[in-house]
């Protein structure tokens, strides 16, 4: 995949993959954004039938 | 010859901007001794029976900083300088900012926020200890977001930036953090307790506490060592370099890396002296440093190092009474942390009022003086204690605060982690209640 911002490093100031490409940069942001709150929440969910579980083994 | 002078000119100022980034570098990198240490500090501090939940939780505290200061942590540090409404500043602070990444036309923008995500962490370390054992992993990383990509920064933003609003109209000095991080991430934690409650069998029916001893206070006493190594880098990450210049601290005051030298190691042999004099307690000496540390990190650019050790002196003394103080209010701190970050932090923030006033600042920003010292303080402690108060308050009425009892009793590790500490220990699931003294 091409991804380079720059054909030459004369004059380059940011070159990191996309910087060219603010659209795809939101995507892979928007990404980012949802796998870290998405784990928050899925270990949240975890945690609580994970106690249930202890709980109801009274 | 002009073309050679040029050429010179040139090169001497590329060296100096590498130094910049290599300085930066490195402070970062020392800095991750502070999550090291505070890892074992806080798994020596809990009983077998919660180590690898309390330090899972640690770890978790600093990989979810990370990305959540990119995401927003530096941009309310560089839009929120004037107040609640961001300005345009913030804009190189944006995540998909050109700034934000590699970029042959910024050296320091990298540096400088790795750095800032190591002082988000440390806040989130700090507060980490205070909850162990009781607070479910989820909700902690909630909170430790809250705390080291929003509350801390807001008030970095408002104390710690050249045209923060603090700085500019009361001329606030904190150069160590000693509000910034240590009162707000203290107070925070203060605002999490009043929510969470203590750990079963912290106290008993008629109020009275008993001691929940580590499990490892060996451990204990090396993260300490370790935390205190980190916070070289951290103080010294606190400093502006500037090639070919004089250092500056963080609000453009000529400074030096020696300034900070002297008082580091002054106000930190005094808090270890305090504390032992005091308690004979090893699990109290080295927070004892740290404390230390803290009552003379706002004025760390400018004590006679003789004051400094006096104030350390008065961290390690101060910090046990306090800690004492919480306890029969009826809050368990596992740690101290209240009482080591946030009281030792009023202390280091109003020593420069009443110790350190008249220091010019930049520009038209007054100098430092009581007043100046006495309403970042009172920023401080709301920026922490509200935050952290609301933020509980919300998972707490949500019912994913506290993990239950009965879970609290088997131990957390046994719910959560799917290894064991100590496998071939006998008895590692055994309580360790005594009743205190």
């Amino acid at each position: 995949m091409h991804t380079s911002p720059i054909t030459t490093w004369d004059g380059a100031a940011a070159y990191f993959t996309f910087a060219d490409k603010p659209a795809v940069l939101y995507v892979i942001l928007a990404a980012a954004v949802i796998v870290t709150f998405g784990t928050i929440i899925m270990a949240g969910i975890h945690e609580i039938e994970a106690f249930k579980k202890i709980e109801g083994k009274d | 010859m002009q073309g050679q002078i040029a050429e010179l000119t040139k090169s001497s100022g590329m060296l100096g901007t590498v130094d910049l980034e290599i300085f930066y570098w490195w402070c970062t990198a020392i800095m991750i001794c502070i999550h090291a240490g505070f890892l074992a500090y806080e798994m020596g501090a809990s009983r077998a029976k919660n180590v690898l939940a309390s330090g899972v939780k640690n770890i978790l505290a600093f990989a979810f900083i990370v990305p959540t200061f990119f995401f927003f942590g530096w941009w309310i540090y560089l839009a929120f300088p004037s107040g609640i409404i961001p300005g345009e500043s913030g804009a190189a602070g944006l995540p998909w900012a050109a700034e934000m990444g590699p970029n042959l036309s910024d050296n320091a923008s990298g540096v400088f926020w790795a750095a800032f995500v190591l002082f988000a962490a440390t806040t989130a370390s700090i507060f980490s200890g205070a909850v162990i054992e009781r607070i479910r992993v989820s909700a902690f990383v909630v909170l430790a977001i809250l705390l080291g990509s929003v509350a801390w920064i807001l008030a970095a933003s408002w104390g710690w930036h050249p045209d923060g609003w603090l700085l500019k109209d009361w001329g606030y000095h904190d150069v160590g953090c000693a509000g910034l991080i240590h009162v707000v991430a203290g107070f925070f934690a203060l605002g999490v307790l009043l929510n969470l409650g203590p750990r079963i069998g912290k106290f008993n029916a008629d109020g009275t506490a008993n001691d929940l001893l580590p499990h490892n206070v060996p451990m204990v006493l090396i993260g300490l060592m370790l935390i205190i190594v980190g916070f070289f880098g951290f103080l010294g990450a606190c400093l502006i370099f500037n090639p070919g210049a004089q250092w500056t601290n963080i609000y453009g005051q000529p400074a030096t890396l020696s300034s900070y030298a002297f008082n580091t190691l002054m106000c930190f042999s005094g808090g270890i002296i305090g504390a032992w004099a005091t308690t004979r307690d090893p699990f109290w000496m080295m927070p004892g440093a740290l404390a230390g540390i803290f009552v003379a990190a706002a004025g760390l650019d400018v004590w006679y190092p003789p004051l400094a050790f006096l104030l350390g002196i008065v961290g390690g003394v101060i910090i046990k009474p306090g800690n004492d103080f919480l306890v029969r209010m009826g809050i368990d701190d596992s740690v101290g942390a209240v009482s080591v970050h946030g009281f030792s932090g009023i202390l280091g923030v109003m020593a420069v009022g009443v110790l350190a006033s008249g220091y010019p600042n930049p520009g038209d920003a007054p100098a430092t003086s009581f007043m100046g010292q006495l309403v970042g303080l009172i920023v401080m402690l709301l920026c922490g204690f509200v935050s952290g108060y609301l933020g509980s308050l919300a998972l707490k009425t949500a019912g994913v605060l506290r993990v239950p009892d009965k879970v609290q009793e088997i131990g957390l590790d046994l719910a959560e982690i799917p290894c064991k500490a100590y496998p071939e220990a006998v008895g590692s699931k055994s309580a360790t209640l005594v009743p205190a003294e």
